[in-house]
């Protein structure tokens, strides 16, 4: 029996699946895999330990669920994050840690850009929003800040990159990951001249561009051995998860629309055409030729529901935090729609779509005498979710969207999917227990080797069974909030702007946890 | 309660046990100039606030103590009231020698039934500590207030019991410690710690006993929660850790391939060689030629 694996090399985990050419699961394994936050705005992974983590699941997952039964794998299939940069020497060897898109260290040179008409271009050309999470703008500060680093330089890869050339020693970068870097101009497929002079780099200081069903050589021969895979076992270069994410839901045509919900957030759109934005509010990357992924990311989604669980939940076994959340939902379950008038805005990490604003903040608004403490767990939910909502609106101004479908741990909560239809007044999508971003890379994966004639057949393979429907009542209510909460979420932006300062001045927090790591 | 203080070699009190150096308990009517200077010693010393208010400089740091906190002082921290001064209230203490390890770990000494796995992981996690002022630790007053009417009354097996009461001592400031710094509610911030904290020392022989003491919970729940959260066991995470240092090492050139294997915390080289094959299907050696010499 044939088997495709795919791997998904995440911010805090690497996941493994493997499925049969039907795509039926035959199993997965995840490991974590952490981030490091040496410094306020760092955000960081160690390569080695990707990799090293990577071949333990791999090997555990071929050990334990493909070889006692004989399947033979065909092809692994891989998936990243996006906007990952890892400076390696002439030997290709790592000059520090990996920075991940959460990393804001480069907020400075993205400033700049912004506010420029060379900003302007690079961001039509590109498709990836100006923000310090792009390669470009992290390049950019290696020249200006890290000088050393800078000049032992001999190429600046993507974490996929990395990993790939370590399996196999072909370094390569796939159209989706390269679109996402902001050095890729998404319209000819060749890197941007403008953005590279930016970044002050050369295209051959970049890894080769390639489509995402490109083979990526052959495993070395101590894989082979070790991992008991054949030399013809395809290495596919594959996609990000965000592109991944949206294919996997099975939506390839205009139409419709997914929403992933895990820590972050994001809500994606397909199509053959890049989304044209005024206000560059949304990301176009690209799948393939042809083939834009667009949308809208959110730093806040069920990161903030943990951290307002950590402070508020009960805790009866300690860091049992999925039973304290699982009470605390009940709890919000009982109270009326729209928090009888308690709004929240969610923005404890900044925000990305659709207000672009890394100094929001977040506040519960409306509060009066007969709100109790349940009402604020609901409109904590409300936010997120009214948050998720404002990126759709924003998207619907450029695309009509008549159905939704969700995936990703906090949007798949029922009573958070039950609340994204009535936000949206849409039916939505999802299929329980289910991972969109490893099943669009088996329908990647799967296409390349012909079981699919295209991508568009494959995703026709995606049946999401489970559906909820908006309720007109609910719909009416969340409608009449959010237009206060849209009208809060930009209007405070000069408060926001004096309130991050002043935290900034007086934060003892931050510089007492930066100086425990660096002890 | 009366003030008193015993001192080794002054008191008989403390001549059969010799590792106690001082007992005492002071009340402070009025506020002391110049009458609590900050000064080093040898061994632990544990303070507790019984009642008042002391502000209290320890390992260079300004503390502020109420009753219930417990002030603990690690071998040669320097230790005193701010300027000298003594603010009013009463308080307990217990100095102690420690044995010092030539590894520069501190173990309780040969008087302990505590075992010697325990005893290392005790002293680890105290070395470890940031924090020298544990809060609302009452339990330390009352097993201090036990010592002193051990000793005074000296009853049958007493000897023995004052022993054990210092055993217990050190074990509940250390559960009391590990529950301070994780209250149970963030487990990616604790298994980040701890991540750092093996990162840090990756040299050390960590066993699961240690780490789970460090988080704060027994080793049964930690092995579940590790496991459940990373998809590793305890151990088997630590040596990925180990693995991913030994790969940076090993594309340096110029480090021995022994202190590659000591530096990351394996036993040998063989130790070292065996585990990263199984896991990169390389010798440390062939992993090594191939990254030095790719281009």
């Amino acid at each position: 029996m044939k088997s495709i694996i795919t791997i998904e090399l995440g911010t805090n985990a690497v996941r493994v699946f493997a499925f049969d050419l039907e795509g039926n699961v035959i199993g997965s394994l995840k490991c974590y895999c952490p981030t490091f936050h040496t410094e306020p705005d760092h955000s960081e992974q160690d390569p080695e330990q990707i990799f090293i983590t990577m071949l333990y699941v791999l090997k555990n997952l071929l050990n334990e669920k493909i070889h006692p039964k004989k399947y033979k794998v065909e092809c692994i299939c891989f998936s990243s994050s996006m906007h990952s940069v890892l400076a390696v020497d002439k030997n290709g060897n790592p000059l520090g840690n990996a920075i991940t898109w959460a990393d804001n260290r480069a907020n400075k040179e993205a400033q700049e850009l912004k506010n420029s008409t060379l900003g302007k271009n690079i961001y039509n050309a590109t498709g990836t929003p100006l923000h310090p999470m792009s390669p470009l703008t992290k390049i950019s500060w290696f020249k200006n800040s890290d000088k050393e680093r800078f000049q032992q330089t001999a190429k600046f890869l993507s974490i996929k990159s990395y990993i790939i050339q370590q399996l196999t020693g072909e370094c390569l970068i796939d159209y989706s990951i390269a679109s996402a870097t902001g050095l890729l101009n998404i319209h000819t497929i060749e890197w941007e001249k403008d953005a590279l002079d930016f970044a002050g780099i050369t295209t051959d200081m970049l890894p080769d561009l390639t489509p995402v069903f490109a083979t990526a050589g052959k495993l070395k021969k101590a894989y082979q051995i070790s991992l008991g895979l054949s030399a013809d076992t395809k290495i596919i270069v594959g996609s990000s998860d965000g592109c991944m994410a949206i294919l996997g839901d099975g939506v390839k045509e205009e139409g419709r629309a997914t929403i992933t919900i895990e820590d972050s957030g994001a809500v994606r759109v397909m199509g053959g055409k890049v989304l044209q934005d005024e206000r560059r509010r949304f990301f176009n990357y690209l799948l393939t030729e042809n083939c834009y992924v667009s949308g809208g990311p959110t730093n806040n989604g069920g990161v903030v529901f943990d951290w307002f669980t950590r402070q508020f939940g009960d805790f009866k076994n300690p860091f049992d935090i999925d039973q304290s959340m699982e009470e605390l939902i009940a709890e919000a379950s009982k109270v009326p729609v729209g928090s009888d008038g308690l709004l929240f805005l969610p923005y404890l990490l900044g925000e990305r779509a659709p207000i672009w604003n890394a100094n929001a903040r977040g506040m519960y608004f409306g509060l009066n005498i007969k709100h109790e403490r349940t009402h604020f767990v609901r409109a904590t939910i409300e936010g997120i979710l009214y948050e998720i909502f404002s990126i759709g609106k924003t998207l619907e101004e450029h695309r009509n969207i008549k159905s939704l479908s969700i995936n990703g741990s906090f949007g798949t909560i029922p009573f958070c999917t039950q609340m994204i239809a009535d936000m949206f007044n849409k039916p939505v999508r999802l299929r329980s227990n289910f991972h969109s971003v490893s099943f669009g890379a088996f329908l990647v994966a799967a296409t390349e080797m012909g079981i699919y004639k295209s991508l568009d057949e494959a995703a026709l393979k995606v049946y999401l069974p489970e559906e909820y429907k908006p309720q007109k009542e609910n719909h009416s209510i969340y409608a009449g909030y959010f237009s206060v909460f849209e009208k809060l979420s930009v209007g405070l932006s000069d408060q926001f702007e004096a309130i991050a300062e002043l935290q900034h001045k007086h934060s003892t927090t931050l510089k007492k946890e930066a100086a425990l790591v660096y002890k | 309660m009366n003030q008193f203080v015993l001192q080794q070699g002054n008191s008989k009190e403390l001549r059969p046990f010799p590792h106690i150096l001082e007992l005492g308990l002071r009340k402070n009517i009025s506020i002391q100039l110049d009458s609590f200077r900050v000064s080093s010693a040898g061994g632990i010393r544990i303070y507790n606030v019984m009642e008042g208010k002391f502000e209290w400089c320890i390992n260079h740091q300004h503390h502020v103590l109420y009753p219930g906190d417990v002030a603990l002082i690690l071998p040669d921290q320097a230790f005193g009231g701010e300027n000298g001064v003594l603010g009013i209230g009463s308080f307990a203490w217990l100095h102690l020698s420690i044995q010092k390890l030539e590894s520069g770990e501190i173990v309780t000494g040969k008087w302990s039934n505590l075992s010697e796995n325990e005893s290392l992981a005790i002293g680890k996690i105290l070395q470890l500590n940031a924090s020298p002022v544990l809060l609302k630790f009452n339990e330390a007053g009352r097993i201090l207030k036990s010592i002193q009417t051990e000793l005074f009354s000296q009853e049958i097996g007493y000897h023995a019991s004052v022993n054990h009461l210092i055993d217990e001592l050190f074990i509940q400031i250390t559960r009391h410690l590990t529950r301070q710094s994780n209250p149970g509610r963030d487990f990616p911030k604790t298994f980040m710690n701890l991540e750092q904290t093996l990162r840090r020392n990756l040299s050390h022989q960590w066993t699961v006993e240690e780490m789970a003491a460090l988080v704060g919970l027994g080793t049964t729940l930690f092995n579940e929660k590790v496991k459940s959260y990373s998809g590793f066991s305890p151990i088997n995470y630590l040596i990925n850790i180990r693995i991913s240092e030994a790969i940076k090492l090993l594309k340096r050139p110029g480090i021995s391939l022994t202190d590659i294997a000591l530096d990351t915390g394996f036993y040998s080289s063989q130790h070292f060689s065996t585990t990263f094959k199984k896991l990169t299907g390389y010798t440390p050696s062939e992993f090594r030629k191939n990254h030095l010499n790719e281009k």
